[in-house]
């Protein structure tokens, strides 16, 4: 069954449409990828998932619920969380509080949260350090977050988003800036959350895709121009030009 | 208990031997006052230039039932939380929506527009001459006539006060508060409402300054019509800072600076301001943490030496 589907989703932004009609069916358990070249329309189509951008039209339905145009701060309580392509965390908060905040968002209940102290809730510091643990941070818990490097801070951006317990994971290329090394290690890490969550996931690396992926999407200037298994993509002619074509070559 | 609680604790016993039992009031009454300022400056990140618009709304309402009416104290007391907190919910209803140089600009007018309601509904307000003959009455016997009383009563509300806010800006909301300031779009994205939980704080934040502007009306026995002008607003803003905004206990060092400034350097020297305006720019150029922060430094620094000489010997 698809967790999450789209119908003929589009936004424009004044005379550029980022996102053209774009359908998608994203299968429960699988890791679906998102492939084009720079400005093909993937991030507008993640903040058009979680809710920071609203359709200029077309449907969002995530689990059999219509999500289309509901807020942030809303789509996160349903169970989407997704990380950032740029570094977007809490700097001035240690790494702990960082991944705290966001398992606490995701408690349902918000009784005693301007009283109680917050070392009081274990079982909310337990998915924290969880969340840590499962991108090796766990050592740093107590440094900020701006201390950190920006490899580290690329696994922290994926901790904060673990740290929701998602039904849902959007992952805005992880490994956006690492080095070779670093890249690596996000991708065997990317690969150890594979079965535990379902998870879409953004990258314009094809080496990086293709090993890990179970379905890949490909955009071209905002519309889907292919879908299928890793190895039909990369066997299929239009994806070749539109990555050969002179638009982008990694 | 903290080495900070008992340093709160040896103020509040030492203070009124050292000054006059109405500053020694005034210290605490200005630090209730910034405590509520520091959740939205210093947790939340929003720098509001119009708190005494809650802090003189309350010091009115309250001010004018304890005169026609002779209500009892903590009637006073609850009442006047209760304006700051919903005029803080209307201002903060209008603001929250807004960010940067907006923000400040609004908070700053609505101020001026409470400002202009007190300047001319003078049949209630008194208008320039103020709201006076503010009383301060006798409660389970003992007279808060007696300046001893009434300070013993102002700073055992300002340690309740330290304490709530203790509370809150160590639980969840704590937190949240300070991730929205830090990032709210990622704030937003793990859950939070950031308008909502930003309006919170200011209901919080003028509860407190709810509190503060009826104690103050008490304590001189009238509400001024500065009580609700910018100049107050700023006041409170510039202490805050010069004690540190980036701690809970910092507005509490402001107040002891700026009212221990303006009360007893005053005096002496009419261009005071001046002073002030020195201790800010060395805030701002060197310890952008406040005094807090340049205590702290001090004592980081002779550890440190410490450190080396013993390395040394
Ligand atoms: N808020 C916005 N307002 C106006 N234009 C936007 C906005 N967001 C994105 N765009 C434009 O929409 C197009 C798609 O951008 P988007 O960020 O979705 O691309 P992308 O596929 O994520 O690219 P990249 O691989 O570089 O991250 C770009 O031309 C971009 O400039
Ligand atoms: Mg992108």
């Amino acid at each position: 069954m698809a967790l999450l589907r789209t119908e003929n989703v589009t936004k424009a932004f004044g005379a550029l449409t980022a996102v053209n009609g774009v359908s998608l069916e994203v299968e429960a358990g699988s890791l679906h990828s998102i492939i084009g070249p720079n400005g093909a329309g993937k991030t507008t189509l993640f903040n058009l998932f979680t809710g920071q951008l609203t359709p200029t039209s077309g449907r969002i339905v995530f689990d059999g619920r219509d999500i289309t145009g509901t807020p942030s701060h809303r789509v996160a309580h349903l169970g989407i969380a997704r990380s950032f392509q740029r570094t977007n965390v809490f700097p001035a908060l240690s790494l702990l509080d960082n991944v705290w905040i966001a398992a606490f968002a995701r408690r349902g209940s918000w009784r005693g949260f301007a009283w109680r102290r917050a070392d009081r809730y274990p079982e909310v510091t337990e998915r924290a350090l969880a969340a840590l643990r499962d991108v090796g941070l766990q050592d740093r818990a107590n440094q900020l977050a701006r201390e950190i490097s920006h490899g580290e801070q690329r696994q922290l951006e994926l901790a904060i988003a673990l740290a929701a317990a998602p039904r849902l994971l959007l992952l805005d290329e992880p490994a956006a800036g690492l080095s070779p090394d670093e890249t690596q290690r996000m991708v065997a890490l990317v690969r150890g959350l594979k079965g535990r969550y379902t998870i879409v996931l953004i990258e314009h690396k094809m080496d990086i895709i293709m090993g890990v992926s179970d379905r890949v999407s490909v955009m071209h200037f905002g519309s889907l121009i292919a879908e299928g298994t890793p190895a039909e993509i990369q066997r299929n002619a239009d994806v070749q030009r539109a990555y050969l074509g002179g638009v982008v070559v990694e | 208990m903290s080495r900070a609680w008992l340093a709160v604790f040896a103020a509040v016993i030492l203070l009124p031997l050292a000054v006059r039992h109405a500053i020694a009031s005034e210290i605490w009454i200005f630090a209730i006052f910034g405590l509520g300022l520091n959740l939205l400056l210093g947790y939340t990140g929003l720098l509001s230039f119009g708190q005494s618009t809650f802090f003189g709304s309350a010091g009115y309402v309250s001010g004018y039932l304890l005169k026609h009416y002779g209500i009892n104290v903590f009637a006073a007391l609850g009442i006047g939380v209760l304006v700051g907190a919903v005029s803080a919910a209307l201002v903060g209803y209008l603001c929250v929506q807004r960010s940067g140089l907006y923000f400040i600009m609004l908070t700053f007018a609505l101020n001026q527009m409470f400002y202009f309601i007190a300047y001319q509904w003078t049949t209630v307000t008194g208008g320039e001459d103020g709201m006076p003959g503010i009383g301060r009455p006798v409660l389970l016997g003992v007279d808060f006539r007696q300046p001893l009383a009434y300070y013993i009563f102002v700073a055992l509300l300002f340690l309740v006060s330290l304490w709530v806010m203790k509370r809150i800006v160590e639980s969840p909301l704590g937190k949240i508060l300070q991730a929205i300031r830090e990032n709210e779009v990622r704030a937003q994205a793990v859950g939070y409402d950031g308008a909502r939980l930003k309006l919170l704080a200011f209901v919080i934040g003028g509860a407190f300054s709810g509190l503060a502007g009826v104690l103050y009306a008490m304590l001189f026995g009238i509400v001024p019509l500065e009580a609700i002008g910018f100049v107050f607003s700023g006041n409170v803003v510039f202490a805050t800072l010069i004690g540190g905004s980036g701690s809970l206990y910092g507005p509490i060092v402001g107040s002891f600076v700026f009212i221990w400034l303006s009360e007893s350097v005053s005096v002496v020297w009419a261009r005071w301001p001046l002073l002030l305006g020195v201790a800010f720019v060395i805030v701002v150029i060197f310890f952008r943490g406040g005094c807090v922060e340049a205590w702290a430094r001090f004592w980081s620094w002779r550890e440190r030496r410490r450190m080396a000489t013993r390395l040394a010997s």
